[in-house]
């Protein structure tokens, strides 16, 4: 059951970072990739939304996304490290042209296509996960790693392939593309006050454009179908990994149970969980020692330790439950750095610590 | 053993930093404050702070979290949030905290009933349509969750409307919606629904907004470039930023510790100078980087901030929520 991270990494040929907002999940992603290239194998990491000094250190910026390019200077022998950022519209365009045959171009045109290919909840989860799915099938790589988007529900990005099914197994959406030519001849009742709700709501112009949608979407519906169920089964196979990753507050720790439990119940396999920026304990000062009454700057050492030794010694308390929600599976402590890291080195120095 | 949490008056004193003046005058008169920052800084705690503050101080506060966050309500000493307001807790003089969330179908339910169409598509229109709807109109449902907070504002349901807005990339598009929608659909209930709500966004004697970020490169990064986007772009007034979560400054630090004992005229024992050195060294190199970041704050973004303690807990309490309010009354009292 147990075992380490560095484990996870050698056999694992998708690996999944998830966890709440603001915990480190990018770095974490990228400084788990950067491991186990440095172990030899052929490593991607997928980038959704890197905050910009990382994204300049991964060399990925908004003029080269989508497309995987080498990161220089990470890695020596045969291993191989590359970066991209996830651009959800290109993904999402390209999978209608490769999908859509003669329909492509309208769809691509149409209004309300492109705010959902920008904005439909779940686009974004949906096509990180199309884009994984392209990458572990090219062959060029041993290991893709995908840093899930900072979501309201961090499940969503599991669940965006069932739902994207589920949004198309919608009867409203099956009335909605049979070969009608007027609003008038659509008589079921539900799919007719949905179109009166959108017309009355936002005029008849959204209505026209979300109709041509429909209907255009239907001509690729059993391809999307497909890649869903197969997206579906890639995404619980057991050689794909998902690490948890939190910091050790509460609300961290306790979205990161939520989510494990969804793991778990959703029949996805927990490699390993990252308990990040974890302050440091420093030991207690002697019980002989008297501190009260110090004044001038020792008191400033005196105040700091205690702060310090308070917090960290409530923080191995939210561990435990960390250790708990992992269930057997390795969990990595990684200490609160005293720099920001963003640059390689700063991740190499990363990577040792989570595989050390 | 001393508690391991005991408030100290070197907490609680939270700094106004007041670098040139705010661009507009904020009064904090508004009857909405929409709160908001990055996943992970602290805006939910801020918003229940923010929301305690204004209760003891007599005010009639209504709590809404728009992501539904249970926990707030107990933070807050009363029940879980929920879907249906319920009083959180009262205070002697008068003030008072309810608290509530806005599901985005509940808030189209209503706003379906408020414009007659309830009756005929209530059975119809289910979640699921809700969201088909939404996703032909981008942004819908984020507008109906500030139209359900225009109505609460425009029947005056409280003295002040605390919003705990979605957090992530999701607080953006979340005030930005109304104009986004303005821009897309040119007439119908709609247009009228993002209309009023930009017209109540724009007014700084209705509607504010305070941001919330930490002391380290990233946050800051991203305060910096909202609130840019909130004050030029979506002419929403700012209340002064409030940097969460920093360490209260210990200049001694730059002392080494033997440097430092000696000059406090103490003689440490060798175990207790061991203990020091670790903590006070890592201590110095965070309270350097939370310098720094203050000061990058201050230089790009010229105007008040607020910094609120760092509490020494993983797990806030009660408590502690009442000395972040103590910090945030400090503040007020030295604009």
């Amino acid at each position: 059951m147990s075992g380490s991270l560095a484990e996870v990494l050698a056999d694992a040929q998708l690996l999944v970072t998830c966890g709440p907002g603001g915990v480190g999940k990018t770095t974490s992603a990228a400084a788990l990739g950067l491991a186990a290239a440095r172990t030899g194998r052929r490593v991607c990491v997928v980038t959704i939304d890197p905050a910009r000094r990382l994204a300049d250190a991964l060399g990925v910026d908004a003029a080269a996304s989508n497309v995987p390019h080498e990161v220089v200077g990470a890695v020596e022998g045969k291993g191989s490290f590359s970066a991209l950022m996830l651009d959800a519209e290109k993904t999402f365009d390209d999978l209608i042209i490769e999908r859509a045959g003669d329909a492509a171009q309208s769809l691509l045109d149409n209004k309300v296509y492109r705010s959902i290919a920008g904005s439909l909840s779940g686009a974004q989860e949906y096509m990180a996960i199309e884009r994984l799915h392209q990458l572990h099938h090219s062959g060029d790589f041993d290991l893709v790693v995908i840093d899930t988007p900072p979501s309201r529900h961090a499940i969503d990005v599991l669940e965006a392939p069932d739902r994207l099914v589920k949004f198309l197994s919608n009867p409203m959406y099956r009335t909605l593309t049979l070969p009608t030519r007027s609003l008038a001849r659509v008589t079921n009742a539900a799919s007719g006050a949905f179109l009166w709700t959108v017309k009355r709501l936002a005029g008849p112009s959204i209505v026209e454009d979300t109709l041509q949608f429909f209907r255009s979407l239907s001509g690729m519906e059993a391809g999307l179908r497909q890649r869903a169920a197969e997206m579906s089964t890639l995404l619980r196979d057991e050689r794909t990994a998902f690490v948890l990753v939190s910091s050790p507050r509460a609300e961290a720790v306790d979205e990161a149970g939520f989510l494990a439990t969804a793991l778990h119940d959703g029949g996805f396999h927990l490699g390993g969980v990252v308990a990040n920026m974890v302050h440091p304990l420093p030991p207690a000062l002697p019980a002989s020692f008297d501190a009260t009454g110090v004044t001038g700057p020792l008191a400033d050492h005196i105040a700091y330790h205690h702060d310090l030794r308070t917090l960290a010694l409530a923080e191995r308390d939210e561990l435990e439950g960390l250790r708990l929600l992992a269930r057997g599976a390795p969990l990595c402590e990684v200490p609160l750095l005293d720099h920001d890291v963003h640059d390689v080195p700063a991740l190499i120095e990363l990577a040792a610590m989570m595989t050390g | 053993m001393p508690p391991p949490w005991s408030p100290r008056s070197d907490l609680v004193t939270a700094t106004l930093i007041v670098v040139g003046t705010s661009r507009r005058s904020t009064t904090g008169t508004a009857h909405v404050v929409l709160v908001a920052g990055k996943g992970g800084v602290g805006s939910t705690t801020v918003a229940a702070a923010l929301s305690l503050a204004a209760a003891r101080n007599g005010a009639d506060v209504l709590l809404v979290s728009v992501d539904g966050k249970p926990g707030l309500g107990p933070l807050l000493g009363g029940q879980p949030l929920g879907p249906t307001e319920h009083v959180l807790r009262t205070f002697t003089g008068g003030g008072r905290i309810r608290g509530r969330t806005i599901p985005p179908e509940q808030a189209f339910g209503d706003y379906l009933d408020l414009k007659g169409l309830g009756g005929i598509v209530r059975k119809a229109v289910s979640a699921t349509s809700l969201d088909m709807v939404a996703a032909s109109t981008p942004g819908l449902e984020h507008l109906l969750v500030l139209g359900k907070i225009k109505e609460l504002e425009r029947t005056r349901a409280a003295d002040l409307i605390v919003v705990d807005a979605p957090p992530a990339g999701h607080a953006a598009p979340f005030i930005r919606s109304a104009r986004g929608l303005q821009a897309v659909v040119s007439n119908g209930p709609v247009r009228q629904q993002a209309d009023e709500v930009a017209e109540m966004l724009a007014d700084p004697a209705r509607a504010e907004a305070l941001l919330v970020t930490l002391p380290e490169e990233t946050p800051v990064n991203e305060v910096i470039e909202l609130a840019t986007e909130v004050e030029d772009d979506l002419r929403l007034a700012l209340r002064p930023i409030v940097v969460n979560a920093c360490w209260p400054d210990r200049p001694g630090l730059a002392l080494t510790v033997t440097a430092a004992a000696r000059e406090s005229g103490v003689t440490l024992p060798a175990s207790a100078r061991s203990a020091l050195v670790g903590s006070s060294a890592f201590g110095r190199a965070r309270l350097e980087v939370q310098r720094e970041q203050l000061l990058r704050l201050a230089t790009a973004y010229p105007h008040a901030a607020v910094v609120l303690p760092r509490m020494p807990t993983p797990r806030l309490m009660p408590h502690h929520l009442e000395l972040l309010a103590d910090a945030l009354d400090h503040a007020e009292a030295l604009r």
